[in-house]
């Protein structure tokens, strides 16, 4: 019963951001096994995220003189209200998706292709790049990479219009390579400048993030890299560096780190990388979810501040935009130091102790508290004092409690705001065991 | 905080109310170590500075008498005539006048040609190495959490600004605590004391629980230190000129957190070691101005934190050292930036150094895959540091390492 327990209060966290309401406890009766399928299963239509309006984002042009002071103005506000719609877009997603799996594994390609809108400045191609994530979620490794390497955004964030014949740019070579495909030391220094020169050529238009390939300015003679001496372009270039046998390691490594434990190496035994053998993600993530890994106890991880925030409105069915108010929720989570679209470099953001400073404990509880007063508690409420803990222990899909868990919530038990704030902040919560 | 806030700091907060579990500091013990136990005058304090990206050493410490520096990099160096001249034929970058300053006064020593064996150009691997301090075997820990580990448990010891800690101060057995720049506020009353029972030990915790725990403790702790001091003004450095109403030297990000750190010295915080930080090195494209905004920032923000500690009478305690995770190709590239390179100059400051220059210039015309040679062992550095600063064993700390940069520090 406690390894059940264990296994779906993981699969929820993990793959699911957390259960909404119910859904703990009809998965203790069905069992591990058919609550993984039900998750595993995306191709249910959702008319909710059907309804969700996609963010209206317009190629905003070129950015005015800064000598007309008005018109500058105006134009850093509108870009503030872009990334602000595109943001909070993407986080009712999350919160409100039937089976948020797709957003799950979105929200993994953003930390692993993490491009910022801090360089990017221009919220249309992140919005593009966010489209093509999700398009390939769970699809084929190889197909996304190709779209990944003619996305503007990633583009623009590894100065790929400054990667010409005869002087190349190396940044997103050498990114693509080590952080993106095959991880790093897995090639050469002399691979790194002869990608370089593949990728020569490609210009974006920053406000749009459209890509076209100049052939005047790539490098069209035979390059030797990777055991060929021809010529390469991007899309060359980037079959033969996914047909590494190092990529399904590393793939399957990544995902590992990010599921399962990111201090704990990857298990062979759970067949992660022969699972990508043809690069497609979801005989992975099947394989992470089914083959034992989830019930083995070493396994914790901590919940980034996102995946934090969207277990909490899964369980208490809070929809991001409708709170008051955006300013507070992008706020509580920037000081969080997760920002969606602002990872903090191309590595994406740290796991674990990272999270578990003095400080994230601060503003985790400053954020709770700043929603606990927002929440509507009367299904809480109508729960016996005595039951509550028992009741908010499967509603954010909680393995157990600890004495001082316990005793801070019973303390707290009348008073329900802080009931909550005491629970989401609890290190059960934070960790998921 | 003097005794009268200290009473007033115990009433505030309830201690009498509060119960201390096992490995969690109660508030009366706090309130001790803030009042009596404040860092002796004169115990060492050492302040890290890391420049995230990849600082590009060639045009901080510019080598302005090489004619290949020039035939290299043409569109990308400085002048003879631009550079701020030290010695050796080296200048610093134009932006750095602060630092020059420090030099001629021989608070500063530059170390040249500082990497590790096998340079890795990817700034996590080479940011991983420098964070640990060991180069060869993967550690998951870092370089000073393994000082921290030999000293007993207290968050205040080491303290990073900002709100993610960086892995240099996670020990095996302690981590450092994190500070943001608006400082930490506690909840009090009810919830506040609530949340105190949340961080405390459970027998059951496993090695991450164990730590959010401990993070919610070390928040009651760290913030019941700090609170009072940040809600007072920086120390203010009367020798630096004045603009219009403040300190000359901008407001960076880098210079709020030295304010920050300045304050808690001078109000005798029990923290021997600190770490502050700055990013936006990775200079692939235009560099010239990218790198010489964020020199500057160094170079002011740091002269004016060394300057604001004069009047505490700690100025001489304190030791910045300055690095980032590897230099850069000493050949442009064609977006007037440079891509990832290999060794850099270190630069370590404070009255009980003795200024000038340390280690080889790393020669131009025999680099290593276009790339500098390494001439110092980054664990040099911090081997003197550990020895002189923190009094620890450097050998135990870096893995039996037994270098050093020779004659460094004043004896």
């Amino acid at each position: 019963m406690e390894s059940q327990r264990l296994e779906i209060s993981r699969l929820f966290a993990r793959f699911n951001f957390g259960p909404t309401p119910g859904q703990f406890s009809q998965a203790l009766q069905e069992g591990f096994k058919s609550t993984a399928a039900k998750i595993l299963n995306t191709s249910e239509p959702d008319p909710r995220l059907g309804a969700l309006p996609t963010p209206a984002l317009v190629d905003t042009g070129p950015r005015p003189s800064p000598a007309d002071k008005t018109a500058s103005k105006l134009f850093s506000q509108n870009l503030k209200a872009q990334s602000d719609e595109l943001t909070m877009w993407w986080l009712d997603r999350m919160a409100i998706a039937k089976n948020p799996l797709i957003e799950r594994m979105v929200w993994f390609w953003h930390g692993h292709w993490a491009t910022s809108l801090d360089k990017v400045n221009f919220s249309l191609p992140m919005f593009k790049q966010n489209e093509t994530l999700r398009r390939n979620a769970l699809g084929n490794f190889r197909t996304m990479s190709h779209e990944m390497f003619h996305d503007g955004a990633l583009q623009i964030w590894l100065d790929g219009n400054d990667n010409i014949k005869g002087a190349p740019n190396e940044n997103l070579s050498r990114e693509f390579m080590e952080l993106f495909t095959l991880g790093v030391n897995m090639y050469s220094e002399d691979d790194v400048k002869a990608i370089a020169r593949a990728f020569t050529g490609y210009q974006t238009v920053r406000t749009s993030g459209v890509v076209t390939f100049n052939p005047k300015r790539h490098d069209s003679e035979p390059i030797k890299v990777f055991g060929v001496n021809s010529p390469l372009d991007g899309d060359s270039a980037t079959d033969l560096i996914l047909s590494k046998s190092e990529c399904a390691d590393f793939i399957s490594d990544r995902l590992w780190y990010r599921f399962i434990s990111s201090s704990l190496p990857k298990d062979v035994k759970i067949g992660a990388a022969q699972a990508f053998s043809q690069r497609e993600v979801a005989p992975v993530i099947s394989a992470l979810v089914l083959n034992g890994a989830l019930s083995d106890p070493r396994y914790s991880v901590v919940r980034q501040p996102v995946e934090w925030f969207i277990a909490v409105c899964r369980a208490f069915s809070l929809q991001p935009s409708m709170l008051s108010n955006r300013n507070f929720i992008l706020g509580a989570l920037q000081k969080m130091a997760q920002l969606p679209f602002y990872p903090p470099n191309v590595g994406g953001w740290p796991t674990d102790e990272a999270w578990l400073s003095s400080a994230s404990a601060q503003f985790r509880i400053s954020f709770a508290t700043g929603l606990s007063k927002q929440i509507d508690f009367t299904a809480l409420a109508a729960i016996a004092p005595e039951q509550r803990i028992t009741y908010i222990k499967d509603l954010l899909g909680i393995l157990d409690f600890s004495p001082r868990t316990f005793t801070a919530l019973t303390n707290a038990k009348t008073d329900l705001p802080q009931f909550f704030t005491l629970a989401v902040c609890s290190p059960e919560f934070v960790v998921n065991a | 905080m003097d005794t009268i806030s200290r009473r007033k700091f115990l009433q505030l907060t309830g201690a009498a109310t509060v119960g201390a579990g096992a490995a969690m500091l109660s508030i009366g013990d706090i309130a001790e170590a803030a009042i009596t136990r404040p860092l002796p005058m004169g115990t060492p304090i050492v302040v890290l500075v890391t420049l995230y990206g990849g600082n590009d050493g060639l045009n901080t410490v510019v080598p302005y008498t090489d004619s290949l520096y020039y035939s290299l990099r043409p569109g990308i160096s400085y002048k003879p005539e631009s550079v701020l001249q030290l010695s050796d034929g080296l200048g610093l970058n134009p932006a750095m006048t602060g630092i020059k300053s420090l030099w001629d006064q021989k608070k500063v020593a530059i170390i040249r040609g500082v990497g590790y064996p096998y340079p890795d150009h990817s700034h996590f691997s080479s940011m991983a190495i420098w964070q640990t301090g060991s180069p060869i075997s993967h550690v998951s820990s870092g370089w000073l959490g393994r000082w921290l580990d030999t000293q007993s448990r207290d968050p205040m010891l080491a303290i990073s600004l900002g709100s993610v800690p960086p892995p240099l101060f996670a020990g095996v057995k302690n981590v450092g605590s994190a500070l943001p720049l608006g400082g930490l506020v506690i909840p009090n009353g009810k919830l506040g004391m609530r949340c105190q029972t949340l961080g405390k030990p459970a027998t059951n915790d496993s090695r991450l629980m164990a730590a959010a725990a401990q993070s919610i403790s070390n928040l009651f702790s760290v913030s019941d230190n700090v609170t009072d001091v940040l809600k007072g003004p920086a120390p203010v450095a009367t020798d630096l000129p004045v603009i219009n109403g403040g300190n000359a030297g901008g407001d960076s990000n880098l210079q709020q957190q030295l304010d920050l750190v300045a304050k808690l010295i001078v109000a005798g915080a029990p923290t021997r070691a600190w770490s502050v930080s700055l990013g936006g090195f990775d200079t692939h494209a235009n560099e010239a101005d990218a790198q010489s905004a964020l020199l500057g920032s160094v170079s002011q923000s740091i002269t004016r934190f060394l300057s604001s500690l004069k009047s505490s009478g700690r100025a001489s305690d304190v030791t910045v050292v300055v690095y980032s995770e590897f230099g850069r190709r000493v050949k442009a590239n064609a977006s007037d930036g440079t891509d990832h390179g290999t060794s850099g100059p270190v630069f370590v400051i404070g009255d009980r150094i003795n200024g000038g220059m340390y280690g080889d210039q790393p020669s131009l015309s025999k680099l290593v895959d276009g790339d500098l040679a390494v001439t110092t062992d980054f664990r040099d550095i911090y081997a003197s540091v550990l020895q002189n600063d923190l009094k620890a064993d450097p050998a135990q700390i870096l893995n039996g390492w037994k270098g050093r940069v020779n004659l460094l520090y004043k004896q």
